[in-house]
């Protein structure tokens, strides 16, 4: 134990917080653009770029006397916990020591399973609040993730043994040397598996009945407020750039410096909201069986051609 | 010594002196009764005494003087002598038994009494044949005599219907008799034996007429039915005599005249046992009195025994071990159970549970259904053990699946019986109590338990009754009257002690199994400390159960092995019992458990290939064909202890209802000896095929099955014991996935399964137990909000459900990685998808158990509860601190039993444990690095979000954003009943019960097919007469084909 902590290098942490710091504003700007787009679709203006930060500022700024006990205390730390740590746990630049973090502490399968550890904590958060909404918006949001992390998890286990290892850098490192090494190309099938689970996990339409953001107040957040809220909004930056990172380094050869990450990130950001735009909102049990019937076939039979 | 002529003179004697008493001296004429019964039986016991332990040889008797066949002879052995003293025993025990209704009928019916035993003793005796109709003729009559005792007025038709019965087979007896003399020339049995009579003209036949005469008094099915209705009528004590004394007689007579008709004989003869043993069973199922249901069990087992002398041709040296073990089993138990009857005031099964007001009597109920069943350590379990082992050498399988059959349906009916003692509503006047009646009953115990002695020292297997662990299990029952907390320290100690002692032994394997069974089991013993009083009934159950694993774990051969997994059987049966409303879950349990450990058996008998056992080792020697098919009945069996789909229905209900104590102990430990049992079977089978199908392929594609079938039905519980019961069995169905994944990391997965899910399910359904017994329901959407009023319990299910649910950084995740290493070099990927797709759903139960228990909204009449006990709390707590260690270093646990495995498969696929870094061949996890930057990054946050919101107060619990309004009541607002209600409009056809479905039509066929069939008896003597002629002529159709 002493040992490893003298062989600690001490500035990973720094190095961390600059990650987190540059993740979290090209998330905000990223949200608020993807917002903007949507809205144009709709023939709505949309808000500025910089209104997530002032709505974030106004929330940290917010003091609150209430809560509903520990765990309602907790749940947004949980949720916020499992954003950063996803990130940390998961190289996001290739080749840079500097921006790989903590993915020494292990590989794959901790990202695939860290991926639970802000949804759980912040379910069992918000059931405390005693609010019935939030409960129902767990059980939809519970529901549609087991069908919808099905594909993915598939998808992870073809790649896994397309390259015979568990290891992100590595995976990233076997999809060097041209665009026509990356997975996408590699083991397409893999890939259309994955990008239609990505689709279930992005809150956006057809699958956001879980969080129902504008005419329902229902979903997990409905009692949160003030800075317990901009917790979660923070998160709501970072999570998804995290888990589209994993995304790049699997199947789009990962990035190899920032730009590089920000576009194949914003891409990817894009084919949800493009769906999303396009297609109306479904059931939960209505998700499930579109999951298990569309999106389940493509990953059995990626893992069983790899 | 006195000459065995001697127990007939004592008889007769004692008859003619009691006919010359006056009518009045009843005492008198009874304590002549008793003499002469008491003679006869100490005669009986001299000899028996002088053959088995001064190893006299067998003597003749000739009466004349003479040789036969111009005088009678006897011939006294070993086997006569015993059976000659169990016959006087039993009646002399029936004599003080029914000393009130003999007081009343006066001496002629005592005298009737006396010639009745000495008739059965000289049917054993007497080599002659004529002699032979004599003497049972005499039974004949006396019985019928005797049947008259009974205060039931049916008795008297009942001994009628008799009579006609019997004469028709006296007719078939003489005229057999008359050509047997014309063809030999002889009555002597010898003599006829050998004569050779099929090879003469007419012997056959002759023959056929006696041997037919003598089977009928053997109650074969279909003719039996005035036999039923003797068993029902009459006096409980003839009944013990008519089943126990006379079937033993007339059985030693039948196999003496097999010898004249040769081995050729031999089979019709199984074939009439084996169809009266599995009919007679059946019909057993749908009977409600007691009486006749005992007598239909007595048809059964006289069925298995002459089956089993069906048998002689390969049972060799040990025929006389298996028949008289199963004989005595059946004599001495069914003679208890008879006497038992009379002590109930009513007939019906349920009126039975009146035996709770003396606990003394239901440990004699137990006592004489273990017995008869033949559970480890009576008789029975030796005799079927080598029996199966015989008939599995000699190819005669069909047999041995019919006998086990049979057994196990005989099983289901006793044990159900059984539930009613335990369960059902007592009649405080229920028993007619009389103290020389009970003596009479419990001597049949103590005989009992002599009998497994002897038959433990005389098997070749070393005796049950020397095992220390099953010593200890039942010291446990004369120390009941201390009270529970001391017999708790005992209980404890005793499984600690056992685990320091054999610790230099154990194999890395076999160490964590251990751990989990023997400390493991001290530690979910802390709990038991909760209990009051002397709690009567626990802890022989519980250590019996512990005394089964321990004995399982240091099991070498095939032997111990299936005596072990017996005695943990038999010992969860009675544990799972005492829950409230386990009646019907614990027979459903005890019914696929033995299920389950037949199969054992019969696949361990098919490998040992005529050796009475074998090392366990040497099951990687079995032989081709038979070694696939021995594989297949082994993982069967074990898989019905780990509850894989197909034979998991007994699980839910079993854990679900069991005490709170008790549910932890058979999920977290019991569960484990299935998988240890796979450990075992893999580890020296290895892969099969049958037919060109990977039975391991197969088990790979059960434990997928059975982990989304377990999770999915987890989820739509309404009961939190019922929730953790299903989830047990998804959990079961990884580790057997681990194991037949065949590789060195999925073995070691298994592993991890079988200590993780030790920790938190029993963690859990402590934590649930505890809530449970607070709240008074196990209904979770009663429940809510509990989480400030039982934090601890709360924070056990916290720490449980995050582990089990595989996120990092608990201990769960460990599982799952080591799953997506082990997954990674197998051949097979379609049953994967099925795994996949269960994972994810583990978190809709669990999240819907904490939930729904302790967050959501608290109900009014909850607002006062307490935490859960400190007893039950204090084994939690120390589950949270091993989970959170073993999260940490799990090399303390796997790094050993890792190397340990490599041997099995070539060094390939083990792990790597560098520092606290672990590599596998794909990827790596450092446990320890990964909590501290979770930890550190929580803690940052929940500090930062504390001192931002430092004034928060918790508000009331109505104070929710609720469009304006006021929630009206928790109930209303606590979102919990139906929880996951688009899942099953999505995914609800995959929970429909056809397994239980299937079961539930199989029982119901038996149970409708043996309704229907048992109108055939419909109690008018001429039916039976006719039935005895059916059968008569069926067999000479089937056997004697129009030979003459």
């Amino acid at each position: 134990m002493m040992q490893a902590l003298e062989s600690f290098n001490w500035m990973r942490i720094p190095y961390a917080l600059l990650t987190v710091f540059i993740v979290f504003n090209f998330g905000f700007l990223m949200n608020a653009t993807i917002q903007k787009i949507a809205a144009r679709v709709g023939r709505r203006h949309g808000i500025p770029v910089w209104q997530n930060y002032v709505d974030l500022i106004k929330n940290y700024a917010l003091r609150t006397s209430i809560t509903h006990g520990v765990m309602f205390y907790l749940g947004p730390v949980f949720r916020l916990s499992g954003g950063i740590g996803l990130l940390l746990f998961v190289p996001i630049i290739y080749g840079s020591d500097m921006f790989s973090n903590f993915s020494f502490t292990g590989d794959l399968i901790l990202a695939l399973y860290f991926v639970f550890f802000g949804t759980l904590g912040m379910a069992l958060g918000a059931a405390e609040s005693g609010h019935p909404y939030s409960a129902i918006g767990i059980t939809r949001g519970l529901s549609q993730m087991t069908a919808a992390e099905l594909p993915f998890a598939l998808a992870v286990y073809s790649v896994a043994l397309q390259y015979q290892t568990l290891s992100i850098t590595d995976i990233v490192a076997a999809q060097q040397g041209g665009v026509l090494h990356w997975t996408v190309f590699t083991n397409p099938l893999a890939v259309a598996a994955a990008m239609l689970s990505f689709l279930g996990s992005m809150m956006r339409p057809p699958f956001d009945v879980v969080l129902a953001p504008q005419e329902i107040p229902i979903g997990p957040p409905t009692e949160y407020h003030s800075s317990f809220l901009a917790m979660m909004q923070t998160n709501r930056a970072l999570f998804p750039v995290a888990k589209m990172a994993v995304y790049t380094s699997l199947f789009f050869g990962g990035a190899a410096s920032w730009p590089v990450f920000f576009l194949k990130v914003f891409l990817l950001y894009m084919w949800s909201a493009f769906v999303g735009v396009v297609f109306p909102r479904f059931r939960v049990e209505q998700s499930i069986r579109w999951f298990l019937i569309w999106a389940v076939p493509l990953g059995i039979i990626s893992i069983l051609l790899v | 010594m006195v000459s065995p002529l001697y127990i007939i003179a004592a008889g007769l004697g004692g008859a003619f002196l009691l006919g010359l008493l006056p009518e009045k001296w009843r005492t008198a004429a009874y304590g002549v009764t008793l003499l002469a019964l008491a003679a006869m039986a100490g005669i009986a016991g001299s000899w028996l005494y002088a053959f088995a332990v001064q190893g006299l040889p067998g003597v003749e008797i000739f009466t004349a003087g003479t040789r036969p066949p111009f005088a009678i002879n006897f011939r006294a052995g070993m086997a006569e002598a015993a059976l000659a003293l169990l016959i006087t025993m039993i009646g002399l025990h029936s004599a003080l038994y029914m000393k009130n209704i003999l007081f009343k009928q006066g001496r002629r019916a005592m005298a009737v009494l006396l010639i009745f035993i000495m008739a059965l003793c000289g049917v054993i005796f007497t080599r002659d044949v004529f002699n032979l109709f004599v003497f049972m003729e005499l039974t004949v009559i006396a019985s019928a005599g005797l049947v008259l005792l009974s205060v039931d007025r049916r008795a008297l038709g009942a001994g009628l219907k008799y009579l006609i019965v019997s004469q028709v087979m006296s007719i078939l007896t003489l005229v057999g008799i008359i050509f047997l003399y014309h063809v030999t020339g002889s009555l002597n049995i010898d003599d006829m034996a050998a004569a050779q009579i099929n090879t003469l003209q007419g012997g056959a036949m002759a023959f056929f007429l006696l041997f037919m005469a003598v089977l009928a008094e053997l109650k074969p099915f279909p003719a039996n039915g005035w036999a039923l209705d003797i068993y029902e009528s009459a006096h409980p004590a003839f009944s013990a005599i008519f089943s126990s004394a006379s079937g033993g007689a007339t059985l030693y007579a039948a196999d003496k005249l097999l010898q004249i008709g040769g081995d050729t004989w031999l089979p019709a003869v199984t074939v009439i046992g084996i169809v009266t043993f599995i009919a007679a069973n059946i019909f057993a199922l749908v009977q409600n009195n007691d009486k006749r249901l005992l007598g239909y069990s007595s048809i059964a087992q006289v069925g298995l025994l002459l089956a089993v002398v069906g048998q002689r041709d390969i049972l060799g040296d040990s025929y006389y071990y298996i028949v008289g073990g199963i004989l005595l089993a059946h004599a001495v138990s069914k003679a208890g159970l008879f006497w038992l009857s009379g002590l109930v005031a009513k007939r019906e099964l349920t009126d039975w549970a009146a035996l709770r007001n003396q606990p003394v009597l239901v440990f004699a109920f137990a006592t004489f259904l273990a017995l008869l069943v033949g559970l480890p350590p009576f008789p029975g379990f030796y005799a079927k053990w080598d029996l199966a082992h015989h008939l599995a050498a000699d190819g005669r399988l069909w047999l041995l699946g019919l006998i086990l059959f049979g057994a196990l349906v005989e099983a289901a009916y006793l044990f159900r019986w059984f539930g009613y003692v335990i369960k059902r509503e007592a009649d405080e006047n229920g028993l007619t109590w009389q103290s020389i009646k009970s003596d009479v009953a419990f001597s049949a115990v103590i005989v009992a338990w002599l009998l497994a002695y002897l038959w433990g020292y005389l098997s070749g297997h070393g005796n049950l009754l020397h095992a220390i662990p099953l010593l200890f299990a039942l010291a446990f029952l004369p120390l009941e009257w201390l009270p529970a907390k001391i017999k708790n320290v005992l209980a404890i100690g005793g499984l600690l002690y056992w685990f320091y002692l054999n610790y230099p032994s154990y194999n890395p394997l076999h160490l964590i199994f251990a751990a989990v069974m023997l400390p493991g089991g001290a530690l979910i013993l802390l709990a038991s400390f909760q209990t009051q009083k002397r709690r009567i009934g626990f802890y022989p159950a519980a250590m019996l159960m512990f005394a089964g694993l321990a004995m399982l774990i240091n099991a070498q051969t095939s032997f111990d092995f299936f005596a072990a997994w017996e005695t943990l059987t038999v010992g969860s049966y009675f544990l799972i019992l005492r829950g409230k409303y386990s009646e019907p879950h614990a027979l459903s349990y005890l019914v696929f458990s033995l299920g389950g450990a037949f199969l054992i058996l019969a696949g361990f008998s098919i490998a040992a290939q005529g050796t009475p056992e074998f090392p366990l080792a040497a099951l990687a020697q079995v032989a081709q064909p038979y070694a696939p098919w021995v594989f297949a009945m082994l993982a069967i069996g074990f898989m019905t202890k780990t509850a894989a789909v197909g034979v998991h229905i007994w699980l839910p209900g079993a854990h679900a209802e069991a005490e709170t104590d008790v549910s932890p102990m058979v999920s977290g430990i019991l569960l484990k000896a299935g998988l240890f049992g796979l450990f075992t079977l893999l580890i020296t089978m290895g892969k099969q095929q049958l037919y060109g199908v990977e039975l391991t392929h197969v088990m790979l594609w059960i434990g997928a099955i059975s982990a989304l079938i377990g999770n999915l039905m987890a989820i739509f519980q309404e009961d939190a014991k019922r929730l953790l019961a299903y989830s047990s069995i998804g959990q079961m169905g990884y580790a057997v996935f681990g194991l037949a994944l065949m590789n060195h990391l999925g073995w070691l997965m298994a592993l991890m399964f079988v200590i993780n899910h030790y920790i938190y399910k029993s963690m859990l359904f402590l934590s649930v137990g505890g809530v449970a017994k607070r709240t008074g329901t196990r209904l979770m959407y009663r429940m809510g909000g509990l989480i400030t009023l039982m934090p601890l319990s709360f924070i056990a299910v916290l720490i449980g459900i995050i582990a089990m649910s595989g996120v990092p950084p608990l201990s769960g995740f460990g599982g799952r990685w080591i799953f997506y290493n082990a997954i990674m070099t197998t051949d097979y990927r379609l049953p994967l998808v099925i795994i996949f797709i269960a994972g994810p759903i583990a978190f809709l139960y669990l999240f819907r158990l904490i939930h729904t228990i302790f967050l959501g909204q608290l109900k009014d009449e909850m607002r006062k509860i307490k935490e859960a006990p400190f007893w039950i709390i204090l084994p939690q707590m120390i589950f949270v601190a091993a989970l959170m260690v073993f999260a940490l270093v799990p090399g303390l646990a796997l790094r050993k039993v890792d190397a340990y495995m490599s041997q099995f498969f070539e060094g390939n696929g083990s792990l790597h444990w560098e520092g606290l870094t672990i590599t596998s061949q794909f990827g790596y996890w450092s446990p320890v690095q990964i909590m501290i930057v979770i930890g550190v990054i929580f803690m940052t946050l929940f500090l930062w979000l504390l001192f931002v919101n430092r004034k928060a107060q918790k508000v009331k619990q109505f104070n929710i954003v609720f469009a304006g309004e006021r929630p009206y009541r928790p109930e209303t607002t606590h979102y919990a009943w139906n929880f996951f209600a688009p899942y099953r409009k999505a995914l609800g056809f995959l929970t429909e019960p056809l397994v239980e479905r299937f079961w539930a039509a199989v029982a119901e066929l038996l149970h409708s097919a043996a309704d229907i069939l048992r109108r055939f008896y419909t109690g008018n003597g001429q039916t039976y007469a006719i039935h005895l002629l059916g059968f008569v002529i069926i067999v000479y159709v089937l056997w004697m084909g129009g030979k003459s």
